[in-house]
C-alpha cells in the first residue's frame, strides 16, 4: 500500500464519558436506557462496547456522536466538553466520524461525492483541489479509488462498507465511531474487514469506539473492551483479562463459552486459593472473591482449559466422567461429560479439545480442571 | 430474479377460479376506463354534437380545425391553466412539505394536533371550501378582509384577482400532497441524514445536499399527481373564474357543454379540447411513473437499523408555530367561521357584535333539516360514494392480487399500466367523457342522469385502490400462502384465510378514503347529475349559486355545508375508529411518527398514498409487514 498523508501524526483524541444517562419517553413514561456509563478511551486506542441486544450500546454511541441528546453526565473529547446533561454540541461540530450499521451511503451520489462530502461541508471548508486530494486519499485507504466515479448504488455490500469507512475518515476526525459495521457482511468478508479495520486504525492512530455484540470481534480488535448489560458497564478490561478474569457470572457467560458450577467454600489458604466443594468432591481454585467458609459461590472454567485422561493421573482436581456427547466443529471438538460419583451423575461439564485427540462417545474418562484455569465468582 | 421465479410458480398453480375472477375484474376496469375515453376521442372526430344517432354525426377533423382556428383563445386557455394549476401546485406542495416536515421531522409542540388540523380540510367538500373562501373574501362583509382592515395599511384582498384564485386553489388542495409527503418523509432512512450531520454538515446543508435530492423522485411524483388533481377540479374556477375573466381549462370545458338558449352544445369541440389536455396529462403520467420507479430504487438501498430523526427547533419554535397558526386560520378556522356566519345571517353582513346580537338567527339550520330534498340528496350521496368505493375496491383488489401473483407477460404489464392510469385522467375529463358515454348508450341502456351512472362514474378513481392493493400484495410473501398449502389448505382457502385478512386493512383504508372522496365529489356530478339524481354537493351549489333562481338560499347553503361537513367527519371518524382500534393503535405504540396522522381520517389516506406513491411504510403495510415477520 502507498504511503499516505494520513498518518499517526493526525492522531486521535482522548474520549471521556462520565456518568452518562439517557432516557427514552415511551407512552409518557421515562424509560432509562443508559444508566450512568463511564469510560475513558486513550488517544489512538481501540475500545469496544460489547453487550447483548438492547443493552444500550448504540444509544451510548449515538450520545457520543451527538445524534442523541444525553440526559445526564459529561462527554468530552480532548478536553472539549461535547455534552452535559443540558448543553450539547451539535453533531457537525464534534469532529467525529461514524460508520453506521447499514452504512448509510447516499444513493443519489457517486462514490467520490460520498467521500468528499465531509470535506465540503466542514466549517473551515477546504479549497476544491485539496478536498479532492483528501477524498481520493481516503478512498485509496480502503482501496476504492478505482471506483470513485461509480454511482454509490453500484457497490457490493463489502464495498459500501469500505466507502462508509472512507467517508468517516475523510475529514480526519479525532474519533471514529462504529456501530456494528461488520454485521451485514458474510463470515469470510467479516474476518478480512476485521483485520483491515484494525490495521487501518493503528496506522492512522485514530481513537476508535466500536459497538458490537460479537465477542470474537471485540476480543480480536480491541485494546480495551467494555462489557455492557442493562444500560451499565459491568466490566472494562483488556481482552485477555476479560476472558480469563471475568468480573462476574454475566461477563464470564457472555464472553466465550464457560462452565458455571455451583459450589460452596470449604476452606481458604494463605495465598488466596480456596478449597470449594463442587460435584460432591473438593476442588482447589484461586479465589479473588471475599467469601468466608460456607459461602455459596460459582466456579467457572473455560471448556478449552479442561484436559482429559484415559486413566487416573496424579494431578489436583481430577474428576471421573462419562462422555455423553461429542460434537465435531471442524478445528475443534466439543464434548459434554457427565461427572460421576460412583454410578450417579452429579453434574455436567462442557469441554473442548483438538479434533485428533478427542474421547469417544460413551467412554469413561478423567477430566482435569487445572486450578489456575478455574475461578471463583460470587454465586 | 427471485420474484419472477416465485410468481411463476404461483402463477402456474393458480386455480381457474382465481383466473376467472382476475379476468372479470380486469374487464370491469378496462370497460370502466376505456369506453368513456374512446367515446370522447370518437366524439372529437365525429361532428359537432353527439357522435352517433344524430344526423350531424360524420367523421371529420373539423373540431380540431376549429380549435386551431381559435388558437389565440387556445393559447390563452393553455397559459391561464398552466399559471393557475402550476402556480397552485407549487404553492400547495411548498406548504405541504413544510407542514409534513414539521409534523414528522421536528420536535414542534402540538404536532399531533397540527397533523389533525391539516387533515380537517380533507373532509370538507371542495365546493364548500371554495364557497367559504368566497364568503371570507367578500370586500365588504368577508371576515378575512375585515381582519386585514384591522392591520395598518390599506390591504384588501380582491377575491376575483387571478393570484387570489391561485392561492385559494392551493389552500383547498393542500391536504392531498400533505398526506402523500408524510409517508415519504417518515419512510426516509434517518441514518442517511445522520451520517451527513456527523460528517460535519449543518441542518441546512443536510437538507439541501442529502434530504431533498434523496426525496426528489418521490416529491416529483406527488407534484404530478397534485397537478393532475388541480387540472381536473372545477370548484374554484367555477366560483371564482367566471368573474375573473380568465378561462381555465376545467371551466372552458364546462361552459362549452352548457349551451346557451336555442343552441346545440358543442360536444365535439369540447371533446377536442379534452383530447389535447389528455395528451398533456399522459406526459405527466409518464413522468410520474418514472419518478416512482426512481423513488423505489432509492428507497431500496436503506437497510436495517432504521430510526427516524427529529430536528430540534429551538429558537424556531415560535415562528414555526405562528406560521402554522396562520395556515390553520386560513384553511380551517376562518372558512368554517365564514360559513357559520353566513348561515346565521339573513344577507351578506359584516361581522360585528352588534349584528351578532340583533341580526342572527339559527332558522337556516332548521330549514335544512326540515327540507326533504336535503335528506334525499344526502341519501344519494351515501349510496353513490359507498357503491362506487365498493366497486372500485372490489375489482381493483382482485385484479391487483391476480397481477401481482402472476408471471409478468405483455398482457399483465399492459393491464397493470392501464389499471394505474386513471390517476392521469383529470376529473373534468372523466366527467365529460362519462357524460358523453351515457348519452351515446342511452337509447340502448338508459342510464343517463341516473344514480347508477354516478356510481359508475365515481368508480373511475379505481387506480388508487389498484396501486394500494398491488403494493400490499407484494408485501405478503408467497411463503405465507405456500405454508397454508402445505398445511393442507386449498388455494382458495389459503386466499380466504391468509391473504384476505392480510389485505383487509389496506382495502378498508382505501375504501374509507374513496368513500370520503366520493362524498366530496363535485366535478363528476356537475357533468352527470340531474335534479333527480344529484348528490348533496350539487344541491348545495344550487343553493349558493345566485343564478339558480328559486333554489338560491345562501344561508341554507352554508348551514347545509356545515351539517354535511359534520356528518362526513362523523362517518369517516367512526369508520376510522373501527380500524384504529386494531391496527393504528399498534403502530402508534411502536412510536412511529405516522401515528401523528392517525387520528380521524389521516391514516386511511396516508395508508393509501403511501402505497400509491413511493413508500410502503404505511400503517396498513406496517401491519402486513408485522404479520409477515412473525
Ligand atoms: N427511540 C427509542 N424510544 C424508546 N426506546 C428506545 C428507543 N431506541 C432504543 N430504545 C430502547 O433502548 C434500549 C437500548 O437500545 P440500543 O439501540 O442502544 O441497544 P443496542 O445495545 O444497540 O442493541 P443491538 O445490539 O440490538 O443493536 C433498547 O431496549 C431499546 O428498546
Ligand atoms: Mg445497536
Amino acid at each position: 500500500m502507498t504511503t499516505h498523508h494520513m498518518t499517526a501524526a493526525d492522531g486521535g483524541g482522548r474520549l471521556v464519558v462520565d456518568a452518562l444517562e439517557k432516557h427514552y419517553q415511551l407512552d409518557g413514561a421515562e424509560v432509562p436506557v443508559v444508566k450512568g456509563v463511564s469510560f475513558t478511551i486513550e488517544p489512538g486506542t481501540f475500545t469496544s462496547l460489547l453487550g447483548p441486544s438492547g443493552c444500550g450500546k448504540t444509544t451510548t454511541l449515538r450520545c457520543v456522536a451527538g445524534l442523541e441528546t444525553s440526559d445526564g453526565g459529561v462527554i468530552s473529547l480532548d478536553g472539549k466538553v461535547l455534552s452535559t446533561g443540558t448543553r450539547h454540541v451539535s453533531p457537525d461540530k464534534r469532529d467525529v466520524g461514524m460508520v453506521f450499521q447499514n452504512y448509510a451511503i447516499w444513493p443519489h451520489m457517486s462514490v467520490f461525492a460520498n467521500a468528499v462530502f465531509p470535506l465540503q461541508v466542514a466549517a473551515g471548508r477546504l479549497p476544491k483541489k485539496e478536498a479532492r486530494t483528501r477524498a481520493m486519499e481516503a478512498l485509496e485507504l480502503v482501496q476504492l479509488d478505482a471506483y470513485a466515479h461509480r454511482p454509490a448504488t453500484a457497490l457490493s455490500g463489502g464495498q459500501q462498507q469500505r466507502l462508509a469507512l472512507a467517508r468517516a475518515l475523510a475529514h480526519r476526525p479525532k474519533l471514529l465511531l462504529l456501530d456494528e459495521p461488520l454485521s451485514n457482511l458474510d463470515a469470510k468478508l467479516r474476518d478480512t474487514m476485521r483485520n483491515e479495520l484494525r490495521s487501518l486504525q493503528q496506522r492512522l492512530g485514530i481513537t476508535a469506539l466500536y459497538v458490537t455484540h460479537d465477542q470474537s470481534e471485540a476480543l480480536s480488535m480491541s485494546d480495551r473492551v467494555a462489557v455492557m448489560n442493562g444500560g451499565r458497564i459491568v466490566q472494562e478490561a483488556a481482552p485477555r483479562d476479560l476472558y480469563f478474569a471475568p468480573a462476574d457470572r454475566f461477563v464470564a457467560d457472555f464472553v466465550g463459552r464457560v462452565n458455571l458450577i455451583p459450589a460452596v467454600v470449604r476452606d481458604r489458604d494463605a495465598n488466596g486459593d480456596a478449597l470449594v466443594e463442587a460435584f460432591g468432591t473438593r476442588l482447589v481454585t484461586p479465589c479473588p472473591v471475599e467469601s468466608g467458609t460456607g459461602a455459596d459461590v460459582t466456579v467457572t472454567f473455560r471448556p478449552e482449559s479442561v484436559r482429559w485422561h484415559a486413566a487416573p493421573v496424579d494431578r489436583p482436581n481430577l474428576l471421573p466422567a462419562r462422555v455423553a456427547r461429542v460434537e465435531f466443529l471442524g478445528e475443534i471438538v466439543e464434548y459434554e461429560a457427565e461427572i460421576l460419583d460412583g454410578a450417579t451423575t452429579v453434574g455436567r461439564v462442557i469441554a473442548r479439545g483438538a479434533p485428533l485427540n478427542s474421547p469417544t462417545e460413551g467412554s469413561t474418562v478423567f477430566l482435569e480442571l487445572a486450578p489456575q484455569a478455574c475461578r471463583v465468582l460470587a454465586a | 430474479m427471485s420474484r419472477v421465479e416465485r410468481t411463476t410458480r404461483a402463477g402456474r398453480t393458480r386455480p381457474t377460479g382465481m383466473t376467472v375472477a382476475t379476468v372479470i375484474a380486469g374487464s370491469v376496469i378496462f370497460l370502466l376506463l376505456a369506453i368513456p375515453l374512446a367515446v370522447q376521442v370518437i366524439t372529437a372526430f365525429r361532428g359537432p354534437f353527439l357522435p352517433f344517432g344524430v344526423s350531424t354525426a360524420r367523421w371529420s377533423t373539423e373540431n380540431f380545425v376549429t380549435l386551431w382556428g381559435l388558437r389565440d383563445d387556445f393559447w390563452d386557455v393553455l397559459g391561464a391553466t398552466a399559471a393557475f394549476v402550476g402556480g397552485s401546485t407549487v404553492l400547495s406542495l411548498l406548504m405541504a412539505f413544510g407542514l409534513a416536515w414539521v409534523t414528522v421531522r421536528t420536535d414542534a409542540p402540538f404536532r399531533r394536533m397540527i397533523s389533525v388540523l391539516v387533515i380537517v380540510p380533507f373532509i370538507v367538500p371542495s365546493i364548500v371550501k371554495a364557497q367559504a373562501y368566497l364568503l371570507m373574501l367578500s370586500p365588504e362583509s368577508g371576515v378575512l378582509n375585515q381582519l386585514l382592515r384591522l392591520l395598518p395599511g390599506d390591504l384588501v384582498i380582491d377575491p376575483y384577482a387571478f393570484s387570489t384564485m391561485v392561492v385559494i386553489q392551493s389552500l383547498t388542495n393542500v391536504t392531498f400532497p400533505y398526506l402523500m409527503i408524510v409517508p415519504i418523509l417518515t419512510g426516509m432512512d434517518g441514518s442517511l441524514e445522520e451520517s451527513a450531520r456527523v460528517s460535519g454538515a449543518s441542518w441546512g446543508q443536510t437538507l439541501r445536499r442529502v434530504t431533498l435530492p434523496m426525496l426528489w423522485p418521490g416529491l416529483l411524483g406527488v407534484m404530478v399527481l397534485t397537478f393532475i388533481l388541480g387540472l381536473g377540479s372545477l370548484e374554484v374556477p367555477l366560483l371564482f373564474g367566471q368573474e375573473s375573466g380568465k378561462d381555465i381549462f376545467a371551466l372552458k370545458l364546462w361552459t362549452l357543454i352548457s349551451a346557451g338558449a336555442g343552441e346545440l352544445p358543442q360536444y365535439g369541440l369540447a371533446a377536442a379540447w379534452g383530447c389535447v389536455f389528455l395528451v398533456i396529462t399522459t406526459i405527466a403520467f409518464v413522468i410520474y411513473l418514472r419518478a416512482t420507479r426512481d423513488a423505489e430504487r432509492r428507497a431500496s438501498i436503506s437497510g436495517k437499523g432504521f430510526r427516524p430523526t427529529t430536528m430540534k427547533l429551538g429558537g424556531w419554535r415560535i415562528p414555526v408555530l405562528l406560521a402554522i397558526l396562520v395556515f390553520t386560520m386560513l384553511t380551517a378556522v376562518l372558512p368554517l367561521f365564514a360559513l357559520l356566519w353566513s348561515a346565521i345571517t339573513p344577507y351578506p353582513l359584516a361581522f360585528s357584535f352588534d349584528a351578532l346580537r340583533t341580526q342572527t338567527h339559527f332558522t337556516a339550520f332548521g330549514e335544512v333539516l326540515a327540507d326533504g330534498e336535503f335528506w334525499a340528496s344526502l341519501g344519494r350521496t351515501l349510496i353513490i360514494a359507498g357503491g362506487s368505493a365498493t366497486i372500485a375496491c372490489g375489482a381493483a383488489t382482485v385484479l391487483a392480487y391476480g397481477i401481482a401473483r402472476s408471471r409478468a407477460t405483455g398482457w399483465t404489464r399492459s393491464m397493470d399500466l392501464f389499471a394505474s392510469s386513471s390517476v392521469a385522467i383529470p376529473a373534468v375529463i372523466a366527467g365529460f367523457a362519462m357524460f358523453l358515454t351515457f348519452m351515446v348508450i342511452n337509447p340502448v341502456i338508459p342510464l343517463a342522469g341516473t344514480i347508477a351512472a354516478l356510481v359508475i362514474a365515481y368508480s373511475y378513481r379505481v387506480s388508487i385502490a389498484y396501486r394500494a392493493g398491488f403494493s400490499a400484495t407484494l408485501q405478503i410473501r408467497t411463503e405465507l400462502e405456500e405454508a397454508a398449502l402445505i398445511s393442507g389448505a386449498s388455494r382458495l382457502e389459503g386466499f380466504r384465510r391468509i391473504v384476505a385478512p392480510l389485505l383487509a386493512p389496506t382495502v378498508f383504508a382505501v375504501w374509507i378514503q374513496m368513500f370520503i372522496l366520493g362524498t366530496n365529489e363535485f366535478t363528476l356530478p356537475a357533468f352527470l347529475a340531474t335534479p333527480e339524481s344529484r348528490p348533496l354537493s350539487v344541491y348545495m351549489y344550487a343553493m349558493i349559486n345566485p343564478r339558480s333562481a328559486q333554489l338560491y338560499a345562501p344561508d341554507q347553503g352554508a348551514a347545509m355545508a356545515l351539517i354535511f361537513t359534520l356528518l362526513v367527519f362523523a362517518i369517516g371518524y367512526g369508520l376510522q375508529w373501527l380500524v384504529s382500534l386494531r391496527s393504528i393503535g399498534r403502530a402508534a405504540r411502536r412510536g412511529r411518527v405516522v401515528d401523528a396522522a392517525t387520528d380521524a381520517l389521516g391514516t386511511a389516506a396516508v395508508a393509501v398514498e403511501a402505497t400509491d406513491a413511493t413508500d410502503t411504510r404505511s400503517v396498513a403495510a406496517q401491519q402486513v409487514a408485522e404479520l409477515t415477520h412473525r
